[in-house]
């Protein structure tokens, strides 16, 4: 499962990196609500999901720890 | 891997050290954080349904939780930013109530809340991150330390994470590790107290009622998770990314006040409520895995599409599969609307059967509705103002923005629960 998950992610990086958008043609991209990832008010949702739901991670949020939930 | 964990921690926190002094001799550099900023963030949480893991999967799960949370984001110079925030998370629960039943006010019952001492409680944690960006602006560092308490758990952690951009910021990709080293105070359910070693052996009211129970001896719980990141920007209006995240944990897996009912087992009740025959008992190891995919849209100045997906899996036979979907909506220069929806689902853990239907002489067992099989379904909106003119001011601290945001959860084991959020967030002038 690791090797896969590595394999995933150099092909990921070999297939995307021949794309190249220059910082000036970023505009769209730096929009506030384009980022990649949560938001600081984010954080009481994954939280609850996190007490509620066997799965965590690969999200931002918590991975275990910190809290006697799962 | 938990050796590697830690090495790759402390490398982090060299690397961090030597990184500032050689970047010291730069003379101007765009500040990463222009200047401090504070968020007051605010939740409301409230839930109910009728398998409370407390009692043995029936009974109430009412609970109610307000979160007020300070975020503060302070630069130390051009390149290096501190954010610490403080939480208190505070409880009333009818469920955890349950873990005394018997207050005397009124019958015990699975489906009634005792005015027990367990009823409500607060979490209080705090966490502190300092992240250092390289002269270029191409590697961050970045190390966390947090800590936390409830009355009966206990947690600190460390974790760090190195970040490295490249082909002119398209592409980013990062690693990242924590490590917990938590505590349990265990509290086990009443009943059950009098015939743990020492005990009486004797239930008040209850002849017969004679469960063989043994309380935890290892107490700790370590939790090591290593992850990986990596971001493509795709075109100029679609950006992604992967990340995946493999988290080991040992010791007291278990909570100690859920009660478990057997089915080869005679009944003991008291009032309205039937005696514990055991407490939840867990595997002492356990291994996650997750990976999960972003793909973000600029459709155009009014819309964007904001996707999310994620595979999980571990090794109590758990798999889950997440989607979420979100439009925020530009209604205006200043405000913007979030409608949402999440999908989950998961199979159940190896050790999980509803109400009464284990059997003692089973090595593991559970009752606890979060380890079952279920599909849930979440609603949510939200609204945000942004005021880029910071035009309301409370002393040096111009406001910037306010989020407001709601959710509905819906699973089909009858657990429903909503929560409400508000984050208002300063910049100082």
């Amino acid at each position: 499962m690791i090797k896969k998950l590595l394999l995933l992610f150099v092909v990921a990086i070999t297939v995307t990196s021949c794309v190249s958008v220059k910082e000036y043609e970023k505009i769209y991209l730096n929009d506030p609500d384009m980022v990649l990832g949560l938001k600081k008010l984010d954080r009481f949702e994954t939280t609850f999901q996190a007490y509620r739901e066997a799965a965590v991670g690969a999200n931002g949020g918590k991975t275990g720890g910190g809290c006697g939930c799962n | 891997m938990k050796k590697l964990i830690v090495i790759l921690l402390l490398l982090n926190a060299v690397f961090l050290s030597a990184q500032t002094a050689q970047d010291s001799t730069q003379v101007y550099k765009k500040r990463v954080l222009e200047s401090a900023e504070v968020d007051f963030l605010m939740s409301y949480y409230q839930q109910d349904g009728d398998h409370a893991a407390v009692t043995g999967g029936i009974g109430t799960e009412k609970l109610n939780n307000i979160t007020p949370t300070i975020v503060l984001s302070v630069p130390l110079n051009e390149d290096d930013v501190l954010t610490i925030d403080g939480e208190v998370s505070a409880y009333t629960s009818a469920s955890s109530s349950n873990v005394n039943p018997f207050d005397g006010t009124k019958p015990a019952d699975p489906f009634v809340a005792s005015s027990g001492a367990s009823g409500s409680d607060a979490w209080i944690g705090a966490n502190a991150s300092y992240s250092h960006s390289s002269d270029d602006r191409n590697r961050i560092w970045s190390g966390k330390l947090s800590i936390s308490n409830e009355f009966d758990y206990f947690s600190i952690g460390i974790g760090g994470s190195h970040t490295w951009l490249f082909n002119q910021k398209n592409t980013e990709f990062g690693l990242s590790g924590n490590v917990f080293f938590d505590s349990w105070y265990p509290v086990y359910p009443y009943e059950l107290r009098p015939f743990a070693e020492g005990g009486s052996g004797y239930f008040p009211g209850t002849p017969v009622y004679n469960p063989t129970f043994s309380t935890f001896t290892k107490t700790g719980r370590n939790s090591y998770s290593a992850g990986l990141f990596i971001s493509q920007i795709l075109s100029k209006r679609l950006q992604g990314s992967l990340s995946a995240d493999y988290v080991m944990q040992q010791g007291l897996l278990s909570t100690p006040f859920q009660r478990v009912y057997f089915s080869d087992v005679d009944s003991s009740f008291y009032e309205n409520f039937r005696l514990a025959d055991d407490i939840e008992r867990m595997p002492d190891t356990r291994s996650k895995v997750a990976v999960g995919g972003r793909l973000n849209y600029y459709i155009n100045q009014y819309l964007t599409l904001r996707t999310f997906y994620r595979y999980y899996f571990d090794d109590w036979g758990i798999q889950s599969h997440t989607f979420s979907v979100e439009v925020p909506v530009k209604i205006s220069g200043s405000f913007t609307l979030y409608p949402s929806w999440r999908f989950y689902n998961q199979t159940a853990a190896d050790y999980f059967a509803p109400y009464a239907k284990h059997l003692s002489t089973e090595q593991f067992y559970t009752s606890d509705y979060d380890l079952s099989k279920f599909t849930a379904n979440q609603y949510g909106f939200g609204i945000s103002y942004t005021d880029i003119f910071t035009r309301f001011h409370i002393s040096k601290f111009g406001m910037k923005s306010i989020d407001l945001k709601y959710h509905y959860y819906s699973r089909d084991t009858g657990l429903k629960a909503s929560i409400i959020a508000l984050g208002v967030h300063f910049v100082m002038d």
